[in-house]
């Protein structure tokens, strides 16, 4: 059993993790900081989060970096440094892996989509999924029911 | 006025149908793409058949950040109900799943909470 005390500090290192100094922490650094062995922390931290402190580091600068393209006014350079990636080249090739189009094209169609300036596109947004799904369920017998959009 | 549907927020959905198919149990219903993201479902094969959990995405900022936040706390999203909690413990340890909580006993349950690894605890409780 995960014991309180050591519940508290993985959450906090998933804190630390997704912090963005001047050198990103080494996940032994975490794992330290954490008070348990580096081993012990990325199975204890695999088993609560579901992903290892290095999936989880990269998804977060993933997200991070969406949401910055999506309605902030930095270049993708910036945004690439701001997340905290030294390589342009290797950020642009992780974020078109993960997110199936180069940061840049991301932008675009993202831009394409926002409404109100600042704000997160409602297509990204899930919006009211639950009271959705009994029109969901018409959906599936009867696909010619209608189109249905995410958000409104 | 009847239930039939709840939900639990996740953080991605594709890994949570697996965890609750695969590890908690339950049976997928429904999975339908919506846009970005799909309207999923699971029962339990113990019943009823039509009250269904749905696994809403998480991207929601707002939802995130309250999902987080009663994590943080320790505070279960939601509770399941089993026959047998301390079986049902050990079957769930088995598959590596991870325990805040022992089965302890709370006035007429008891009660034991773990982590769905989708960003949630969960209370499984067993009444006397």
């Amino acid at each position: 059993m995960l014991t309180s005390d050591r519940f508290v500090r993985l959450c906090r290192a998933r804190d630390m993790l997704r912090e963005v100094g001047d050198r990103p922490l080494t996940i032994d650094e975490v794992a330290r900081e954490a008070a348990i062995s580096s081993f012990h922390f990325i199975r204890l931290f695999h088993a609560l989060f579901g992903e290892t402190p290095h999936q989880f580091r990269i998804r977060s600068q993933i997200e991070r970096a969406k949401e910055l393209l999506a309605v902030g006014d930095s270049s993708v350079t910036e945004v690439c440094m701001d997340v905290g990636f030294s390589s342009l080249g290797s950020f642009s090739d992780l974020f078109a892996r993960r997110v199936g189009t180069p940061p840049s094209a991301y932008r675009r169609n993202v831009r394409s989509m926002v409404v109100v300036p600042g704000t997160l596109p409602k297509e990204l947004i899930p919006g009211c999924l639950t009271l959705m799904g009994p029109a969901f369920a018409v959906f599936e017998k009867h696909p010619a029911a209608g189109s249905l959009r995410l958000g409104s | 006025m009847k239930i039939k549907l709840t939900s639990i927020m996740v953080e991605d959905q594709d890994k949570a149908l697996k965890f609750y198919t695969e590890v908690f149990g339950f049976v997928k219903k429904h999975d339908i793409p919506v846009g970005h993201f799909r309207w999923i479902t699971v029962v339990s094969p113990e019943g009823p058949p039509d009250v269904e959990l749905a696994l809403e995405p998480n991207a929601n900022p707002v939802g995130k950040t309250f999902q987080e936040g009663i994590f943080k706390q320790g505070i279960p999203a939601t509770a399941f109900e089993v026959e047998n909690i301390d079986q049902e413990c050990g079957r769930l340890k088995a598959h590596g799943v991870v325990f805040t909580q022992e089965p302890q006993r709370q006035g007429p349950v008891t009660i034991a909470i773990c982590a769905d690894t989708c960003g949630n605890l969960i209370q499984l409780y067993q009444r006397a």
